[in-house]
């Protein structure tokens, strides 16, 4: 297991990153070093700025300023597709799952694997679901691959969406509000979904208002507010009732 | 999945019997392939109506189509005496371009399914009867096209050709739809788009070649249709014939919100759809009434489809339940409760086949 903190390579390193639309400036300045292993919570009222780095970080849209690296490399994301293809990975709040297909069918979306039949290539049901079976095993989830989305719980969902980013060996996964609306007893499910994916390496970013879930897994706390840094505390040396002084501006900066 | 057409099977069974218990000539063999015939020729423009629905749109202009595509097709066989394999190429590829234009529409330039294709009823209409000047195209007393005609309108050990062509067609999308990448990332765009598009599928694409497909049959079922009728008059050939296909599909398991459907549906929709329509005419039921009869089918089984869904859902609702519950809280009262509605699954499921 890696261990946060190490003096090892940052797997994300934002340095100055900015971005304006127009004249309105979203972000500004932001530094954010994230290492392999680590969880980190991104907190901020609406309007501060978190969706707008995130989408930098997965390649909605470039930054205005500033400098991305991933793994140690300078990186320029034009699309979504080009942050996948380095290894990041965003499980959105929606989950933009086909709720008429299979668990399998979900986690393999876009990248089935196919057998081959003389010219044509067809469906390799079978490996998928051993595949997907295998995914939600490592996660600890008892999601099963022939089971319609439809019919599943937001837990389960959860699974099925983060099932997806360890398909593809993601290195970061960025999580939008992943507990906003389910159960308390399946955040529990989506909170330890999130250990299995530190306990492997990957970092996460987790992106939620809830204070008790980011405390819970979370190694860091970054706080955002009016498009710039307030804080980036470890979770030992802050509390909630700090963060929440950051995120509403009753305290400037930590 | 399949629970759909088996139920759809079975009603198809339970109609014919009853037809076939008060006239025997329901089930007389040459009545039998009449319906074939029927089916062949209403059921491979309804596969392609069917993927269609199935991507969350519709095609509404497939009867003009016929009939655009039926005078061009006349026309280059009698006036410019084209050779029929070229003709009929050239009546496929216009199938095709038609479909490909529609999806250019629907997809690049973002306009509603039902607007492009309710503006290409009205302009192939349109065109078909000022190319014609609103006259009757028909085949004269030459043999133009005799081979094809033999083809399109044969049988093979009496079984009809259109119906042989269905069975073909149905089985190759078949594969499409149900064991091809295509097919998977068909049912994804319909159900949820932008899910798709994060999948990275080209969802533009996939649409669009949903209306390419339906429109390359509706090529075919041109000609099909050119050779059932031997003639075609440009205001009525084909009139409402894509409603057939919708009603086909949409009976046959097609959600109209996109996302579900299967191939096996659309052909067993179609089916149902022409024996209604024959048992009309079988049972002496004045013919004024065969629409009326048609909708209220379409309307009863899909209805009957919901309610059932419903209470599927409800029972999965409770078997997920049951699966869970003992676990969490492993309390006596609670274990007994989730036994009790796991064992009203089983029965409940028994019912249902």
């Amino acid at each position: 297991m890696v261990t946060p903190h190490d003096a090892g390579l940052a797997v994300l390193e934002l340095k100055g990153i900015g971005k304006e639309f127009g004249a309105i400036r979203a972000l500004h300045g932001v530094d954010l070093r994230i290492s392999p292993g680590e969880v980190v919570g991104l907190m901020g009222d609406n309007g501060a700025g978190k969706s707008t780095l995130v989408k930098i970080i997965a390649g909605n849209f470039p930054p205005s300023h500033g400098e991305i690296r991933f793994d140690g490399r300078p990186v320029h994301f034009v699309r979504p597709i080009d942050a996948r293809a380095v290894g990041i990975e965003v499980v959105y709040q929606d989950l933009a799952l086909a709720d008429n297909l299979t668990a399998a069918a979900n986690v393999f979306l876009g990248r089935e694997l196919k057998r081959k039949l003389g010219p044509f290539a067809l469906l390799d049901h079978k490996a998928m679901a051993a595949r997907a079976l295998e995914l939600f095993g490592e996660l600890r989830s008892e999601t099963r691959p022939h089971d319609l989305v439809r019919q599943m719980s937001g837990g389960q969902r959860q699974a099925v969406a983060i099932a997806r980013t360890r398909l593809s060996n993601a290195k970061l996964v960025m999580m939008d509000e992943p507990t906003a609306a389910i159960s308390v007893r399946q955040v529990e499910q989506v909170l330890s979904l999130i250990h299995r994916l530190k306990e492997q390496g990957v970092a996460v970013v987790l992106i939620s208002h809830r204070m008790p879930d980011v405390f819970a897994v979370c190694d860091r706390v970054v706080v955002m507010r009016r498009g710039e840094k307030r804080a980036d505390k470890a979770i030992a040396d802050t509390s909630p009732e700090e963060v929440t002084s950051l995120i509403t501006g009753a305290k400037e900066a930590a | 999945m399949m629970k759909k057409e088996l139920g759809l099977f079975l009603l198809l069974a339970v109609i014919s019997a009853i037809t076939g218990a008060i006239n025997p000539a329901f089930l007389s063999f040459v009545n039998l392939l009449n319906m074939a015939n029927l089916i062949g020729l209403f059921g491979v423009f309804a596969l392609g109506e069917g993927l269609v629905i199935i991507t969350g749109g519709i095609d509404l202009s497939l009867g003009s189509m016929f009939a655009l595509l039926g005078v061009i097709f006349i026309d280059l066989l009698t006036t410019y005496q084209v050779p029929w394999p070229l003709a009929l190429l050239l009546v496929l590829m216009g199938g095709l371009a038609l479909g490909g234009i529609q999806g250019f529409l629907i997809t690049r330039l973002k306009m509603q399914p039902f607007i492009v294709t309710l503006c290409g009823l009205l302009i192939y209409r349109g065109a078909a009867r000022y190319y014609t000047s609103d006259s009757t195209r028909g085949f004269g007393y030459g043999d133009e096209a005799s081979t094809l005609s033999n083809i399109a309108s044969g049988n093979v050990a009496g079984i009809p050709n259109t119906f042989i062509f269905l069975i073909i067609l149905a089985l190759i999308l078949g594969v499409l739809l149900h064991r091809s990448v295509y097919g998977r990332w068909l049912y994804a765009v319909g159900k949820n788009e932008e899910a798709a598009r994060f999948s990275g599928i080209n969802t533009n694409v996939v649409i669009a070649t949903a209306y390419v497909i339906s429109g390359g049959l509706a090529g075919v079922s041109t000609v099909m249709f050119v050779f059932y009728t031997n003639s075609v008059s440009p205001s009525s050939f084909g009139n409402f014939y894509e409603l057939y296909a919708i009603a086909a599909a949409v009976l046959g398991g097609c959600s109209l919100r996109g996302g579900e459907g299967s191939i096996l549906g659309i052909v067993l929709g179609t089916a149902l759809l022409q024996v209604l329509q024959n048992l009309v005419n079988i049972l002496g039921i004045p013919n004024s009434l065969n629409f009326a009869v048609m909708g209220t089918v379409i309307l009863i089984g899909v209805l009957a489809d919901q309610q059932l869904q419903a209470r599927r859902r409800r029972k999965a609702a409770l078997a997920g339940l049951a699966r869970t519950a003992p676990k969490a809280t492993p309390g006596q009262g609670k274990q007994s409760t989730s036994t009790l509605s796991a064992a009203a699954v089983r029965t409940g499921t028994g019912e249902q086949t």
